[in-house]
């Protein structure tokens, strides 16, 4: 795939303060592809989409954002967050909250129009809860609210979207339906980051991984990266397995 | 009903007009208070406005003047000590707005101490008076409230993403810093022109009663707004009117009106019958048309 880069990792280290987090990133993520961020606990996934938000500042080598630095590629890219860090309580509609998706575009002080609005709609057939429009957002389930903060960065038509372990507490149905929706961005032409702790799905579904624990273990496809060597090495030991039928995750 | 046979007098009149701006200006703001859970910073805010008060009396000048000159002065300290709202490094909130309450209290009351003949005056500002409400007052009210409400209904869309979701709005590379400031102005500018009718204590009960009786009800942020604008005004009106009928202290009776719209809801909303009926209302409201408002 020789398509052009949309993301660029060259020796990034990142730190909170002068803690560093996560060191010596090095690695591309072309537009269309979607890459994986794995790794146990406190690896640095969160910090890297972080970074890569120009949230947290990148302490020595760089981070390119469709050609930018990240603080100013942020009109270009969409953020999904966990749905369960959001008040369940917001008196917010579904409709409204896949809108938001298009503030940025709108700019300050112009209502929605139009465009907006048929965008929001759209966006929200394609993760399948058009009929859920007019609910309020609380009362959607989990899974469904996780789908609907995805349709809200469709709504914004990125060019890379950011997804921080989109598929924690989702059922396998609503997971398929959300990486189905993923899938269909990327084939569009969007490059997708997503960190998740769900490495079967990693490897069946992501074209590149990204292995760290506090630096990087591998960056590629995952045939090279998720071997049990590379594994054994970012989860510290024992922890995992490879069998030859795909990925089994297992104790010894 | 006394209150409208005594209409004739011109201090009933600016006392139904002071308690009407103001409960439509508590109301607005309120919401954002509430969605965003900074009542305990406003209670912070009203509390820490009261020496200002004391200052503006010390050197004769205006009191809602002083009082506001204070207020963007304390504004400007809980922000600083705050620090960046969301990042990780930001100092825990709480314990900032209470140490700022109870500071900001003490050297209200320290201040009162040395002015003997003050005392007087100044519980009308901790208590309010809304019957005495000069013109001047009214302008001042009237001109505030069209301001803050013009600030509020030009930054709805971005006010409202960052109250329900604050890390996609920094994220989004909106400066979130900014619109906590321009919002924290916005609650001071409130607090300071309610302090003729309700005093500055009772002033959080207005800005915060009715936003959180309306959320009780509503499952929209506009019709939450609307309705906290009418309870608002509501309350206030229905607060005069006992203070005049009865003779009790008019900031009391109204912030007492508050509190009955707001323990009515919650007991209403938890007989046997409160959650349909409330659910039935949010969803004849929103049946229908798919709202992509903002
Ligand atoms: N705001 C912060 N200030 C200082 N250190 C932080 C901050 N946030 C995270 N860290 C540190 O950075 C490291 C990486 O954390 P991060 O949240 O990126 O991990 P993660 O891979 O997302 O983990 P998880 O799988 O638990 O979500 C951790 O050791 C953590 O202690
Ligand atoms: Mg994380």
């Amino acid at each position: 795939m020789s398509r052009p880069a949309a993301i660029v990792f060259d020796q990034a280290s990142v730190a909170y303060g002068r803690v560093p987090a996560l060191e010596q990133v090095h690695g591309t993520v072309h537009q269309g592809e979607i890459v994986a961020l794995v790794g146990p606990n406190g690896a640095g996934k969160s910090t890297l989409i972080k970074a890569l938000l120009g949230l947290v500042p990148v302490a020595s080598g760089s981070i390119s954002v469709l050609g930018r630095p990240p603080a100013l590629a942020r009109r270009q890219v969409a953020y999904v967050p966990q749905a369960d860090t959001l008040d369940p309580d917001f008196p917010v509609s579904v409709a409204q909250v896949v809108l938001m998706g298009r503030y940025r575009r709108i700019g300050w002080l112009r209502p929605p129009g139009r465009a907006d609005r048929d965008a929001a709609a759209e966006a929200l057939a394609a993760v399948g809860l058009a009929h859920r429009a007019a609910d309020r957002f609380g009362t959607l389930s989990g899974g469904q609210r996780q789908r609907v903060l995805l349709a809200r960065a469709i709504a914004a038509q990125p060019a890379a979207l950011l997804l921080d372990e989109p598929f924690n507490g989702v059922d396998a149905v609503s997971q398929e339906a959300l990486l189905a929706t993923i899938r269909a961005l990327a084939a569009g032409g969007a490059a997708v980051v997503v960190s998740t702790h769900d490495l079967g799905l990693a490897q069946l579904t992501c074209d590149g991984i990204c292995l760290l624990n506090r630096h990087q273990f591998g960056f590629g496809p995952p045939g090279e990266v998720l071997t049990p060597d590379l594994l054994r090495a970012a989860y510290g030991g024992a922890a995992l397995e490879l069998g030859d039928r795909g990925l089994i995750v297992a104790r010894s | 009903m006394i209150l409208f046979s005594s209409l004739g007098d011109g201090y009933v009149w600016r006392a139904l007009l002071e308690v009407v701006i103001v409960g439509v200006l508590c109301g607005a703001v309120g919401v954002h208070v509430v969605l965003r859970r900074l009542s305990f910073l406003t209670m912070a805010l009203t509390h820490a406005t009261f020496p200002g008060v004391v200052i503006a009396t010390m050197l004769g000048l205006g009191l809602v003047l002083g009082a506001g000159l204070f207020g963007v002065l304390l504004v400007a300290v809980v922000a600083a000590l705050t620090g960046p709202r969301g990042a990780e490094h930001g100092r825990e909130t709480s314990s900032v707005t209470a140490v700022v309450l109870s500071g900001g209290f003490a050297l209200g009351m320290a201040l009162m101490s040395t002015q003997e003949g003050f005392s007087r005056d100044l519980t009308a500002f901790l208590v309010g008076s809304v019957l005495t409400v000069q013109p001047s007052d009214l302008v001042v009210s009237a001109v505030t409230t069209a301001v803050v409400l013009g600030v509020l209904a030009a930054l709805r869309k971005e006010l409202h993403l960052a109250a329900f979701d604050p890390g996609a709005f920094a994220a989004a590379g909106y400066p979130a810093r900014r619109l906590d400031l321009v919002l924290l102005l916005a609650l001071e500018a409130t607090v300071v022109t309610s302090l003729p009718a309700v005093g500055t204590i009772m002033a959080v009960a207005l800005i915060v009663g009715p936003a959180a009786t309306a959320r009780l009800w509503c499952s929209r942020t506009a019709t939450m707004t609307a309705m906290a604008i009418v309870v608002g005004v509501a309350a206030g009106v229905i607060g005069l009117a006992v203070s005049e009928q009865w003779n009790v202290a008019a900031g009391g009776a109204i912030v007492l009106s508050v509190a009955a719209f707001f323990v009515a809801s919650l007991v209403l909303q938890s007989l046997p019958w409160g959650e349909p009926v409330a659910a039935a209302v949010a969803r004849r409201k929103s049946a229908g048309r798919p709202t992509y408002s903002g």
